[in-house]
């Protein structure tokens, strides 16, 4: 049992909340009380979010692929829907709970927007799919080799051209984001740094090239510029999360016992959307994406406290690695983009033609796993993409209920 | 390009031509990047007139703009060897070439921020003066609906924009249930506050009459819209409140085809009743608070007679019914504000039989005419404060008033003067001619207190 300190963590505000793991405040429902079966209820909420999280965290090999985000955001449906039972269900017709749950409808629009601009961010992955797929097409063996797969053709310069124009231009475009380079905010200029005179060369060539009539030799990204950030210029992720975790206190427990209960529930709904939304943030692209906001002071008595710990931990340290510190987000599946496009640029770097059969064997093989990557996005961002749509609906629909469930006038005035 | 293999690019260098157009072909339209917050945090008059925009602007961007994109990718692409196959050699599930793609690429953005405002408006809080420019926008993107079927749902990746303007169109209907349905709560009282002075129409009557009005003149729409009558737990609700035991047991008209909107307004009009009621209660004086209600209704009923549409929906038995009650309540008025003063004229009590005098009792009379006096003097004192907005109202109730008050004085005078002119100080008691109390009837209602005193033709 941690040992009972005396002092209020809700004081600590300004403390890292690393180290109030060992604060322990008094649980949230009072012995004394006769335990009723909302009391059960709610607490069997608390545990339900607790082993939820337990089970993704179980999971760390695939932490933050797409499959992996796929199920954090179906563990938050099952909770906020767990949530909307224990709320309509219990008669609680009390005045803190009414601005409880106007606090927690402010956070809930603030995710809204945010839904929408991880849909682009979603979409932005796409569009680098694309690019992917193009240098992976060029690459592909053709289906008549499959006779001759020992002695398949070599890769032709053309080929090679080809797929190195499409991964420059991904390098562009993911660099080109300005604000979404890594969690810090700093420009990402290290990404592929191997080769990057050569490239930054290769890209002024290929820019004479390609570039459309009209695009000025300066704006040479422009043409790729316009597929990104559809929110306004002052949109922030950083500033979104704040909005949802910020300010987000312990009820007291004198509101936990005028609500039945229902406080500490209202709660931890709060946090975990602000847990779901802070992890988004950290995977998947968007404008200004900053992980500084943080839950404060979360007492160690709710059994999702750890949990949730353990997360931010593990999603902090993944975004303090060398090679992801920079990164637009955090996804897996983003990683391996950048691995791989830098694989193959390194591997077809100064490439003399005819290709020696070694070096065509080596950017064959690193081709192969572009196409898999390729094959693991198209499969997972599109329900991925689909989840988020629709933890957009159950959080209009959530708070549509909650309105109208404020605006009646309660029983037992 | 796409001859020498290219597609692909060739389709993504089109899409990233096409859409810094589209994007700014929507910017002229007027239409803004605005976040959920940003539209959650505007006055409601400011949504107000960028939803009028925005219908604008979604009608030309749904029927020309996306339409003509559209045009100009199929024709471009529609003959090229474009194919979205799958990177995998085995082409298995290979996707159908689908020359929509560059389109949907260059259009998506655009599409998304148009449909995204309406998305906000869909989301934001209920209140009834948002009731109307909601349906607005709910038909503007109902009509916009088949256009946005042919030109985004033929491909898959534009497919999903279809189906979010079909939501948002869902949601936008969903809100005038709400609404409708919730109208009526506030309007159940809570504990009542001071009268409205002079018994004159209460701003709760006008906005909810002009509320019901406005919701016939969207009668259509809003036909559609509402399915359900007024839920019985809104009623029974009704019972459970302190301050409406009867409204539940309020019979409201119910005939056959009645449309659930129908019901829905009948039953705002009978809380709205049952408030005033309770209104009128607050009024020390019973024969204001009959006025007041006479007053109320009388504006309720006029108000549905002004509207066909709302004397449809509510149907002529309920009609016929606010119109009993504006009668009685001017009968109770007139009875109650009345009776007394006519009581001084009547005959009773004024003779006396046997004895010398056998006739008129010379103090009984003195004092009607003392009692007449105050009593008119106090009436028109208090009343002409009183008020009836309604001019032919007010004429009608002045003339009805007169109709029985001057004949009566007049008959009570020429059969009694003479007694009283015979005794000493007349001028004590016959204080006005029947001519003056006519003149001093049209001071009542006016809103305003009299001149100290009750104009004299004549003296005497």
């Amino acid at each position: 049992m941690p040992a009972t300190d005396s002092s209020s963590a809700a004081t600590s505000l300004g403390r890292s909340f690393l180290s109030l793991r060992r604060d322990h405040i008094p649980p949230p429902s009072s012995d004394h009380r006769a335990a009723s079966s909302s009391d059960l209820e709610i607490d069997a909420f608390h545990r339900h979010a607790a082993d939820l999280l337990l089970d993704l965290l179980s999971d760390s090999d695939d932490l933050l692929s797409l499959a992996w985000t796929r199920r954090l955001l179906d563990s938050f449906l099952i909770c906020l829907d767990e949530f909307r039972a224990v709320l309509f269900g219990v008669a609680a017709a009390h005045q803190p709970l009414d601005r409880l749950l106007l606090d927690f409808l402010d956070r809930a629009v603030k995710a809204l927007d945010l839904c929408n601009a991880l849909r682009d961010g979603l979409d932005l992955v796409r569009q680098w799919r694309k690019h992917l797929a193009i240098a992976a097409s060029a690459l592909a063996p053709s289906s008549s080799d499959h006779h001759h797969h020992q002695h398949a053709p070599l890769l032709g310069e053309g080929q090679i051209r080809r797929a190195r124009k499409a991964l420059t231009d991904l390098t562009i475009l993911m660099l080109d984001d300005k604000d979404a380079g890594g969690v810090v905010g700093q420009r990402n200029r290290s990404f592929g740094r191997a080769g990057s005179r050569d490239s930054h060369s290769h890209a002024h060539g290929h820019h004479r090239r390609s570039s459309s009539g009209g695009s000025s030799g300066s704006g040479s990204a422009s043409h790729l510029r316009s597929l990104s950030w559809s929110v306004s210029r002052t949109w922030s992720a950083t500033r979104q999360l704040q909005a949802i975790g910020g300010g987000l206190t312990v009820p007291r427990a004198h509101d936990i016992t005028a609500t039945g209960g229902l406080a500490s529930a209202v709660y931890t709904m709060a946090a975990l959307l602000f847990v779901v939304s802070w992890a988004l943030v950290a995977a998947i692209p968007c404008q200004d994406r900053g992980l500084q906001a943080h839950l404060t002071a979360v007492p160690r008595s709710f059994p999702w406290a750890g949990p949730v710990m353990t997360l931010f931990d593990r999603i902090l340290d993944e975004s303090k690695k060398k090679d992801r510190k920079h990164s637009c987000g955090l996804l897996k599946e983003i990683h391996q983009i950048e691995r791989c496009s830098r694989q193959l640029m390194e591997a077809t770097d100064a490439a003399e033609f005819p290709l020696a059969e070694e070096k065509d064997a080596e950017v064959k093989e690193a081709a192969l796993e572009l196409v898999q990557v390729c094959e693991s996005l198209k499969d997972g961002l599109d329900p991925l993409e689909r989840q988020v749509r629709e933890m957009f609906h159950r959080v209009v629909r959530t708070r549509t209920e909650i309105l109208d469930y404020l605006s009646r006038p309660h029983n037992a005035g | 390009m796409a001859a020498a293999g290219y597609g692909r690019e060739c389709a993504q260098v089109y899409a990233s031509v096409r859409k810094p157009a589209v994007d700014a072909s929507l910017r002229r339209l007027g239409v803004e990047r605005l976040s959920i917050g940003d539209v959650q945090r505007l006055e409601w008059k400011a949504l107000e007139a960028k939803i009028r925009r925005w219908i604008r602007a979604a009608r030309a961007a749904g029927r020309g703009g996306f339409a003509s994109e559209r045009r100009l990718c199929f024709l471009i692409f529609h003959d090229l060897p474009i194919s979205n196959i799958t990177v995998t050699a085995a082409a298995t599930a290979a996707a159908p070439a689908t020359h929509d793609t560059p389109f949907a690429e260059a259009v998506k953005g655009a599409a998304l921020q148009l449909f995204g405002f309406a998305e906000a408006i869909s989301i934001g809080r209920r209140s009834p003066e948002k009731l109307f420019k909601i349906v607005d926008l709910h038909d503007a993107l109902s009509d916009l609906l088949p256009d946005v079927s042919d030109i985004f749902a033929a491909s898959k990746v534009a497919e999903s924009i279809y189906v979010q303007a079909a939501e948002i169109r869902s949601r936008l209907g969903a809100a005038p249930r709400g609404l409708l349905s919730d109208f009526a709560w506030p309007l159940l009282g809570g504990p009542t506050k001071a009268a409205v002075p002079g018994g004159t129409v209460h701003p709760l009557t006008r906005y909810v009459m002009n509320y019901s009005s406005l919701i016939s003149d969207y009668k259509v729409t809003l036909s559609e819209l509402i399915v359900s009558r007024p839920s019985a737990s809104a009623r029974l609700t009704a019972e459970g409140n302190e301050l409406a035991p009867s409204l539940a047991e309020l019979e409201l008209p119910e005939p056959e085809n009645q449309s659930p909107l129908a019901a829905h307004i009948i039953w705002i009009i009978a809380v709205l009743e049952h408030n005033l009621e309770s209104k009128a209660s607050l009024y020390k004086d019973t024969a204001l608070s009959h006025l007041f209600l006479m007053n109320n209704v009388y504006y309720i009923v006029h108000k549905v007679k002004d509207s066909p549409d709302l004397w449809n929906l509510i149907g002529d038995d309920y009609l016929k019914r606010l119109t009993g009650k504006f009668t009685m309540s001017a009968t109770n008025y007139q009875r109650s504000a009345w009776l007394k003063i006519l009581n001084c004229l009547r005959d009773e009590g004024l003779h006396v039989s046997g004895g010398f005098s056998s006739g008129i009792s010379k103090s009984a009379l003195r004092e009607r005419f003392r009692s007449f006096n105050a009593a008119f003097e106090e009436a028109h004192r208090v009343q002409s404060g009183w008020c009836v907005p309604d001019t032919q109202l007010r004429e009608e109730l002045r003339i009805s008033i007169s109709e029985k008050l001057v004949p009566a004085y007049r008959s009570f005078l020429g059969r009694f003067r003479h007694h009283i002119e015979n005794g000493k100080h007349p001028e004590l008691y016959i204080k006005y001619a029947a001519e003056d109390l006519e003149i001093a009837v049209n001071d009542f209602f006016e809103g305003v207190p009299p001149s100290p005193h009750i104009r004299r033709r004549s003296h005497g």
